[in-house]
């Protein structure tokens, strides 16, 4: 076992008893990187080869030397008897969708390729204050959007630690990829649809979504305004419960953030979890979506290894004194993908109007007569395929007379999930729940290739999550053993607002009643000796 | 030919004075500053940022709402309005849309005689559609071939107010812009100077047959940045359409551009298709709420309107409604009126007399505001009871008000250290009555012929030699008798 493979939390210890140095911890993560990330994303990458497929390729900019200094600093601090900050040292990669100061911030599209913002996105920079040691940017589907991180301009994109011919899932798969290889032991992720969860379950590791606004988006390349999370992606709760603390709380720059106290979440974590009302609902162990022809609802139940985990987990809970509510009914659930089709391809197509080719990013080098030829020319040429579909979805759905029947409805939908969210959470009701246990995806990490180009069936990848991003309530993902194939699966935590605190509690008593599991010994097959 | 009426709607854009932009902490008057100044990544819309509200921007368009009697929404939303255009740099303005932050209202705008074909003058009633705030965009222009961007106006603060189409003349728009323009600076809300783009205006002209209660298609004016350019630019406007019209053309619904040098107006663009701009709520921003509680706060220092205080003017203090509307053209100058008036507690006639003939100019000269002015109430009041108990003559009072203004002295200390004391001893003054008289034999001469109008020369002529001291009156008497 090498430095890089210990927990965040393990890492603090260890560099504040002045056991190990914030150098020597980098090292050990610089050669982590060196083993198995493989070349980094590049636009006009050249073909993949056979290397390339047994390889992580988690980033795209790895700042080595900024990320040497940050920890000399860490060390100079420790030896000066200075406080280093609460994320000390600790390795940390940051999603590509994040904009850091001088450092090229691309989200993973070649019409931000040339792009180095100005200015440091609030979460990082809490990050950095909080002593934390920046590795670089990670890869992520184009703009976000996917659930696969194949869709990334910057090529090869991230492959999964755990089978290298499967993907991380995404949009964070960088992000989720890295931890779980032990190139870092924090990421940064964000989540709109499911963007942190499902590779945190893909690669087997633990990420979270905080409630809509505990933690400020200012600095993050948006995608859809009233959906995106900034989270934690991490080894287990304890290391995430550490980053959520310091990223988290209102933030002058970011109306859209809480002005509510932060919780001790690390104090939380060892609190007694009984007595608490865990409930499962149905409407999470399928799959529901509309047949494109007829408009009517086909199920599919999620498989039975995914099933039989959450099941597990429930009699988990329930020998540690929980309450587990069956049939639970949340019956919006099955809307949640057609509403996000609508509502995040509104907000997208307005978030991408900005990338004009006029004052940053991607220009046609073709000479052009107008104006307008410019714009399309540097969009056409910027863009990839799936900011093209959005626009044009995005477009189509909030045009004035189409507004009413597509947009306005979407947005009455979404009140609807989110009062299936308060029914069953609300204290004074009939289930006073205080967390839901579902699967995190319907499926595990599915093989490159498979799925990608379908962007129907690519966006349900994100039923499971999807909801908790409409209704503004926090989710977290946490790995729940694996199936046949030796591929993780996620177990998700549902919460009401503001209950990141308890859902990480819950996540670290699993975490405490399986350490013993078999499961729990095996390694990625990237750091298997070969 | 048949009998046409204007119907015409305005549109303004108001500048909010604030110091700050609208979602972002850049200076917002650049108007001395060179190009990208006052920029930063927020207004300039770099990937990644968000825009915070600035609530004295609310503060200064609920000061409008209540001016205008519209109704405070207690809850407002913004909304985004895409469009490409390369001083746009988000691709989209926020701006309000379906519920803007307040709603209705009017404007009793008096219309002077000049502007009253019966030569009467009279009160039109302008209704108010709505008030919304919204961000300003920055400015192009093309340089040898190149277009230029300049990003210093992106969010400077706007408040766009629409009428109701109740104006009927250009007289009527152009007034509707000169009370406005008051009010604006009156409230402390706007620079409102049309010239430097604080005051923006855009009036929408339909005609019809007098008495008819249609709305015929409209066109739209663009471009007018004088109060005088949009009188012009509607009247030739309003006479094309009826020539149009009564030689049996339609109108079309047009946006027209008007030419300053030349006094032309131009067609832009058809509108026949509405734009989309696929309006929604802006996410980045929460709902806006007004609570009882802040807009009381807001109103606290809500003053009395220009027109009321015009009308009070004439009520209180007996004042003719001419001076009533100069000393109420601007706040300051009605308040250092009243100050001066309740101070003085003479004729306040004599009080809007001093201020319209002596004091109004030395302000417009210095380009002070009359607060400002070394010329106190309390010495101007000075100075008014000096030359009420004869201490000194009007003349001397008057050529006072500058030294007052420049030194700073009071009035009375002045006129005891300048010796500025009026002559009224009958002696003196008859001895230099007697010395012009025998130094100018001719006018004695020509006087005494019958050319009795030249009392007046000689009274100068005394008030000359006696440095402006002597009693004008006693002078004249004496004169009168010395040459008679």
């Amino acid at each position: 076992m090498e430095l890089c493979d210990l927990s965040a939390f393990e890492i603090r210890e260890k560099i504040l008893s002045k056991e190990v140095s914030a150098v020597e911890v980098l090292e050990s993560s610089l050669k982590r990187i060196e083993q198995v990330d493989g070349r980094p994303g590049t636009i006009d990458s050249g073909p993949i080869t056979d290397e390339d497929k047994k390889r992580v390729h988690s980033f795209i900019t790895l700042t080595e030397t900024a990320a040497r200094e940050q920890a000399q600093k860490v060390d100079k601090l420790v030896a000066e008897g200075k406080d280093p900050g609460p994320l000390a040292g600790i390795p940390t990669t940051i999603k590509d969708v994040f904009c850091v100061k001088d450092t090229p911030s691309t989200i993973g599209s070649r019409i931000l390729a040339n792009f180095k913002a100005p200015y440091t996105a609030t979460p990082v920079e809490r990050m950095r204050g909080a002593g934390a040691v920046l590795l670089g940017k990670v890869n992520l589907d184009e703009f976000t959007y996917g659930s696969s991180t194949e869709s990334s301009a910057f090529q090869p994109s991230t492959r999964n630690p755990w089978d290298t011919s499967r993907v991380p899932g995404g949009s964070s798969g960088g992000s989720a990829a890295s931890v779980a290889a032990g190139e870092a032991q924090l990421s940064l992720g964000t989540d709109t649809a499911g963007s942190i969860r499902q590779p945190a379950a893909f690669c087997g590791v633990v990420g979270l979504k905080p409630t809509y606004g505990r933690v400020s988006r200012y600095g993050l390349i948006a995608f859809g305004s009233s959906l995106d999370c900034p989270g934690p992606i991490a080894r287990n709760a304890k290391d995430a419960a550490l980053m959520l603390k310091a990223i988290a709380g209102v933030d002058a720059k970011d109306a859209t953030t809480a002005n509510l106290p932060v919780a001790d979440y690390m104090a939380m974590l060892e609190k007694d979890i009984k007595g608490k009302r865990i409930g499962m609902s149905s409407d999470y162990f399928q799959l529901t979506f509309p047949n494109a022809g007829t408009g009517e609802y086909s199920q599919q139940p999620v498989p039975e290894e995914i099933k039989n985990a959450v099941l597990q987990a429930a009699e988990i809970y329930r020998l540690l004194g929980a309450e587990i509510i069956e049939n639970v009914p949340m019956p919006n659930t099955r809307y949640g993908i057609p509403v996000y089709f609508v509502i995040s391809r509104v907000e997208a197509a307005s978030n991408l109007h900005r990338f004009d080719g006029v004052k940053y990013g991607h220009r046609t080098p073709q000479k052009t007569a107008e104006l307008k030829e410019m714009y399309r020319r540097s969009r056409g040429e910027g863009f990839g395929k799936q900011p093209k579909i959005r626009i044009l979805m995005g477009m189509y759905v909030s045009a004035a007379h189409y507004s009413e029947q597509y947009y306005q409805r979407a947005l009455k939908v979404r009140t609807l999930i989110r009062q299936d969210f308060e029914r069953v959470f609300d204290p004074d009701g009939k289930y006073k729940l205080d967390a839901l246990l579902t699967p995190t995806t319907p499926t595990a990490a599915f093989p490159m290739d498979a799925v990608f180009g379908d962007s129907v069936l690519m966006q349900y990848a994100d039923q499971l999550t999807v909801p908790a991003n409409h209704a503004g309530t926090p989710g977290v993902s946490f790995p729940g053993g694996f199936n046949v194939e030796g591929l993780p699966i996620g177990l998700q935590l549902l919460g009401p607002d503001f209950s990141e605190g308890e859902l990480l509690q819950l996540t670290h008593a699993y975490e405490q009643a399986t350490a013993g599991a078999g499961w729990r010994k095996k390694i990625p097959t990237v750091l298997r000796e070969e | 030919m048949a009998e046409y009426e204007a119907v015409i709607g305005l549109e303004t854009h108001i500048q909010l004075n604030t110091k700050t932009k609208i979602f972002c902490a850049c200076k917002a008057d650049s108007w001395e500053d060179p190009p990208n100044t006052n920029i930063c990544p927020v207004c300039t819309g770099l990937p990644g940022v968000l825009p915070v509200l600035n609530r004295k921007v609310v503060e200064k368009a609920v000061l409008l709402a209540e001016a205008m009697g519209a109704e405070v929404q207690p809850v407002s939303h913004f909304d985004r309005k895409n469009y490409f255009y390369p001083d746009l740099p988000k691709g989209y303005q926020i701006s309000q849309f379906d519920i803007p932050v307040a709603i209705g209202g009017y404007f009793d705008l008096p219309i002077p005689e000049t502007a009253d074909p019966q030569g009467k003058g009279y009160i039109r009633k302008v209704r108010i559609h709505k008030l919304h705030i919204e961000e300003d965009a920055g400015k192009t222009k093309n340089a040898r071939n190149k277009r230029q961007v300049d990003f210093n106006r992106c969010g400077v603060p706007l408040v766009e107010m629409v009428t109701e189409p109740d104006l009927r003349t250009a007289d009527e728009a152009a007034q509707y812009l000169v009370r406005l323009r008051q009010l604006l600076r009156w409230l402390g809300i706007s620079e409102a100077d049309m010239e430097k783009g604080n005051l923006r205006c855009d009036g929408n002209v339909s005609i019809r047959l007098k008495g008819s209660n249609v709305l015929n298609v409209k066109t739209e004016i663009k471009n007018v940045n004088s109060i005088d350019s949009l009188r012009d630019a509607i009247r030739k406007e309003i006479d094309r359409q009826i020539r149009e019209v009564e030689a049996g053309n339609a109108i079309h619904a047009w946006t027209l551009e008007w030419d300053d040098d030349k006094g032309v107006l131009k067609k832009m663009r058809s509108k026949e298709t509405e734009a989309d701009y696929r309006y929604f709520r802006e996410p980045d921003l929460l709902p806006l709420k007004i609570s009882d509680e802040w807009k009381s706060e807001i109103l606290k220092s809500f003053p009395e309107l220009p027109l009321d205080r015009r009308q009070r003017f004439v009520d209180d203090y007996g004042l003719p409604m001419y001076d009533a509307d100069i000393l109420t053209l601007e706040r300051g100058l009605s308040e250092y009126f009243e100050a001066t008036a309740a101070m003085y507690k003479g004729d306040p006639k004599k009080v809007s007399n001093w201020l319209m003939n002596d004091v109004l100019r030395m302000i417009n000269e210095q380009k002070l505001t009359p607060m400002e002015m070394a010329l106190t109430p309390t010495f101007l009041v000075e100075l008014l009871k000096l030359v009420d108990v004869g201490t000194i003559n009007i003349t001397t009072g008057k050529s006072l008000l500058q030294v007052v203004q420049d030194s700073g002295k009071s009035p009375a200390g002045l006129v005891e250290e300048q010796g500025l004391v009026q002559v009224k001893d009958d002696a003196l003054i008859r001895e230099i009555c007697e010395k012009i008289m025998e130094e100018n034999p001719d006018e004695v001469e020509l006087y005494r012929g019958g050319k009795e109008t030249l009392i007046g020369w000689f009274v100068g002529q005394v008030m000359r030699a006696s440095r402006g001291k002597a009693d004008a009156k006693l002078a004249r008497e004496i004169l009168f008798e010395l040459l008679t």
